[in-house]
Order: structure tokens, then sequence, then C-alpha cells
């Protein structure tokens, strides 16, 4: 069983048990409001993803180390880089 | 740790999500086990806007990808050399 086939299996197990719930398919009689909590069961998970993403995006941005010593540890390298190809013929 | 205006970006982005998430839940899975009279429905839109929203966002979304992606190509257009 590949995982391919593995997560089909499992996507087309979530999909009939959302259309047998939000459908009423197999003619349970579930009260109204279970049917209208469940029927935008798709479209709010998907819009719950995007605010994960959207969240955890906004913190790390938020959480970011700046590394002074390694920015001008670098930019040092970069000068001395330079110097090093200009004294062999290179014009920069 | 990032400073100025990476923190209140990110911040504000943080927030901005949970605000959404949070109404966005009450509106799709509380909301259907009010009594219609509650006073809670008041804060939200009737419960078709819960599909509409979301759809329209997407549709907004898609094309902006595709405003960006279409003048990015357009500016790197080179003309064809001539042998």
């Amino acid at each position: 069983m590949t995982k391919l086939l593995e997560w089909l299996l499992g996507v087309s197990l979530v999909l009939a048990a959302w259309a047998v719930v939000s459908f009423d398919l197999l003619e349970q009689r579930l009260p109204q409001s279970y049917r209208e909590a469940a029927w935008p069961m798709p479209l709010y998970l998907l819009v719950s993803f995007g605010c994960y993403s959207l969240g955890t995006v906004g913190y790390r941005v938020a959480t970011f180390n700046d590394c002074d010593e390694a920015s001008a540890e670098l930019l040092g390298q970069i000068q001395e880089a330079k110097q090093d190809l200009r004294k062999k013929g290179l014009k920069i | 740790m990032a400073t100025g205006v990476d923190q209140a970006v990110g911040m504000s982005l943080v927030v901005f999500s949970l605000l959404l998430f949070t109404y966005y839940s009450v509106w799709v899975i509380i909301l259907p086990f009010m009594d219609s009279d509650h006073i809670l429905h008041t804060y939200f839109l009737p419960r078709e806007y819960s599909v509409i929203l979301p759809g329209i966002a997407a549709v907004i979304l898609l094309l902006c990808i595709g405003a960006f992606t279409a003048v990015i190509m357009w500016k790197n257009r080179k003309p064809k050399k001539v042998d």
C-alpha cells in the first residue's frame, strides 16, 4: 500500500463520513442543527488551516532573531574577499 | 529578537488570524446550536455568507497571484535576437 493510496483512502473515508452526515444519506434523521454545523466542514478546515499558516508566519516574523555579530563578521569577510580579488586583478 | 516594524507586523498577523479563527468557528460550529432568538445571532451575518465570503477571498487571492505573475513575466520579456 503506497503512501498515496493510504492518503486517498483516508481522505475518501473522511469525505464519505462528511457526506453521510451533511446530506443524510443513511436516513439517520439527525437534528437539523447537527447537519447545519457539519455541512461547511471542508471549507471550515481550509479556513482554519489558512489562519494557522498566517499565524505561524506572523509569529516567526515577530520572533526572528537578528544576529548582529554574524552580520558584522559577514561584512568583514566580504571586504576581505573584495580586496583579495582586486589584488588578483578582478575589477569590482 | 526582531525589532520595530517586524515585531508589530508579526504580532498583528497573529492577532488577526486568532480573531478570524474564533469568529469563523463560532459562526460555523456554535451558532447552529443556539436558539434563533439568542442575542449572539445579532453579531453574525446570515449563514450563507460563511460560505460566500471565503469563496470571494479565495478568488481575490488567486487574482492577486495571477496579476503578480503577469506583471513579473511582462517585465522580464526579452526581445527576440535577430541573427
